[in-house]
């Protein structure tokens, strides 16, 4: 017999005591574990999916506007280019410090020709690199495998009345459209697009690159960082970083991580509540059993430990059932949210466990102090 | 004989503005080492009050109450604490035994803050239990015990720390005469075995059996009586009393 075996049998005794005062704790925990894994996996998701689907930073010429009049009559403006890309200003993107964050490299030429007796725009990318920049594009045939291969935008197919299989002609080559590309909205819709090469060929510059897209793995994402060191390594390009992809869709994550954070928070002040009112009510209830271990010769400091112990044990167990009711929850509701399986995280767990097991403690501090204080006589009152 | 208690012009005034009661008033009063003391007197003469000061459930408004000499109004509330549990054993009208633990584990309750070992508090708690009759009980809960076999366990843990001095407050008044007539042996004896005993009593033929009888009225003594004739004990073992230990 000890303080704490004294303090697990009064639990057991009470049984439907023990259940409310940790059911607070329970449904706060829970809450807490089964939130912040939806949300840890959620924003994994979403930055997977960032990761995947494409470019985060975009690498193009610096270009300075200039305006252009005669007198008091304005004509507009043009873009002036300082200096031009080339290929070899991919390679020197790929050995940045922090290459280990980017992921696919792709260059592009934007060029205007003729195709088959229409002016259209031709976009050229490696063919290698073509389905992985642009995973979401849904073709009608196959991506280009070769030079000789192009793509057609779904109104470039359609002014051209070609399909897959069909050819295009153009500056005296002759190419096989591989595939035909289903509307995206985008301006590729309106292009023809094949292999890097071919197309500088077709514009006479070889090695020329309009623009390269960067896809940089954005989970805490260091974008600043790395668009800094893009820009010292191709000195004369303008490094942009699209952050309202990023930033619109961590926003959307962090949106539901405050609600989450909120809710529990909520929970977890109504648990305190309750854990306070539950322990204060039990020392009421147990004053006259204060008093005889009072009399008995207990010290204040060992009513202390008898009651943290008894609230020390509920708030464990509450939170232990929390955890694996958390976890439960975020197992079954990760489809709802589009998360592919929201798992165990020892990390939100343990501090789920810890956090429940503090907040009962700190719950019982005041009436574990009130219970301490009590006057043995007036305790037992029968004296 | 040595007292092992001395009450100093002692008052205990409760309540404030307007409603103050003296519970004790002036009182002084010698207990000495091994004797055996009835305190009776009239509902609210201050019985209750003068059993709390003795054990140092409260402290006096004035006056001073010393205990193996030393004055109690001088400990800190843990110092009082180690009082009760090395020096004093309380037992009650109405056992306050906790309904959720056997008769044993009732029994090692005083001994729950110690670090001693578990096999060590049970053997001690089964002797005590034997010693006031209760072999082969220990696992009963209070539940499950008579009137008379719960008190026997009141006082098993009140001996627990083998106290030089042990505090009754009407131990026979939730009892049958036949088992309050028991219970009164038992303390007879243990004041047989060198324990002091102070025993409040509403009944007369209670008080008698012991060896000083002390009447109070209005928180005053108004009558003392000493027995000079030794009571008759019954055959009841009990573990050898340890002597009063200095603070």
């Amino acid at each position: 017999m000890d303080i704490r075996s004294l303090a697990w049998k009064n639990l057991r005794r009470r049984k439907s005591r023990a259940v409310f005062t940790g059911i607070g704790i329970f449904l706060g925990i829970g809450t807490f574990v089964a939130l912040s894994t939806l949300t840890s996996r959620m924003e994994n998701a979403i930055q997977d999916k960032l990761d995947r689907f494409g470019a985060n930073i975009l690498v193009a010429p610096r270009a300075e506007q200039v305006s252009l009049g005669f007198g008091d009559i304005a004509l507009g403006g043009t873009q002036v280019a300082r200096a031009k890309l080339s290929g070899d200003d991919r390679a020197r993107i790929e050995s940045i410090p922090m290459r280990d964050r980017l992921g696919r490299v792709v260059p592009y030429l934007l060029h205007a020709a003729d195709a088959s007796g229409k002016e259209l725009v031709w976009m050229g990318a490696p063919s290698a690199d073509l389905s992985g920049a642009r995973p979401w594009w849904r073709i009608r045939g196959a991506m280009p495998g070769s030079g000789d291969e192009i793509l057609l935008g779904s109104e470039a197919a359609a002014a051209l009345d070609k399909g897959p299989g069909g050819t295009v002609s153009s500056g005296g080559r002759t190419f096989r459209v591989s595939g035909v590309l289903a509307p995206t909205g985008e301006k590729e819709d309106a292009m023809v697009i094949g292999d890097l090469r071919a197309v500088q060929e077709l514009a006479g510059t070889p090695g020329a690159v309009s623009y390269i897209e960067v896809a940089a793995h954005c989970k805490d994402c260091p974008v600043d960082e790395i668009v800094a060191e893009i820009s010292g390594a191709v000195p004369g390009a303008k490094v942009t970083a699209i952050r309202q992809v990023v930033e619109s869709r961590r926003e959307a994550v962090d949106q539901f991580r405050k609600l989450g954070i909120g809710v529990t928070a909520i929970v977890l002040a109504i648990a305190l509540l309750v854990v306070f009112v539950t322990v204060m009510g039990n020392v009421q209830e147990r004053t006259r059993e204060i008093g005889v271990l009072r009399a008995v010769g207990f010290r204040r400091r060992a009513i202390l430990s008898l009651l943290f112990w008894e609230t020390g044990w509920i708030s464990f167990l509450s939170s232990a059932c929390g955890v694996a009711a958390g976890v439960s929850v975020s197992l079954l509701s990760a489809p709802l949210f589009g998360v592919e399986g929201a798992g165990f995280s020892p990390g939100i767990a343990a501090t789920g466990l810890a956090a429940g097991t503090a907040l009962g403690l700190l719950g019982s501090v005041p009436p574990a102090r009130k219970a301490s204080a009590l006057c043995p006589t007036e305790a037992i009152r029968s004296l | 004989m040595e007292p092992i208690i001395r009450l100093d012009d002692v008052s205990m005034v409760y309540g404030g503005n307007g409603t103050r009661v003296a519970a004790l008033d002036g009182l002084t009063l010698e207990i000495a080492h091994g004797e055996y003391i009835a305190v009776t007197g009239e509902s609210g003469a201050g019985k209750s009050t003068l059993l709390a000061l003795l054990g140092g459930l409260h402290l006096p408004t004035s006056g001073k109450v010393l205990v193996g000499g030393v004055d109690l109004s001088s400990l800190p509330p843990d110092g009082l604490s180690d009082i009760r549990r090395k020096n004093v054993g309380f037992v009650f009208q109405a056992y306050h035994l906790l309904p959720y633990l056997t008769a044993r584990e009732n029994v090692m309750v005083p001994m729950a803050p110690e670090s001693a070992d578990a096999r060590r508090k049970e053997e001690r708690a089964e002797a005590l239990l034997d010693s006031v009759g209760l072999s082969g009980k220990g696992g009963r809960l209070p539940s499950q015990l008579s009137g008379g076999e719960c008190q026997r366990v009141a006082i098993a843990r009140a001996l627990v720390h083998e106290p030089p001095l042990l505090l009754a407050d009407e131990p026979t008044g939730n009892l049958d005469t036949a088992t309050g007539e028991q219970i009164l042996d038992l303390f007879l004896a243990l004041n047989g075995k060198g324990r002091t005993v102070v025993l409040v009593t509403h009944n007369r033929g209670n008080a008698e059996r012991a060896t000083r009888w002390v009447h109070l009225k209005d928180g005053k003594i108004s009558g003392e009586t000493r027995k000079t004739e030794a009571v008759p004990v019954r055959n009841i073992s009990m573990a050898q009393p340890g002597n009063w230990r200095r603070i």
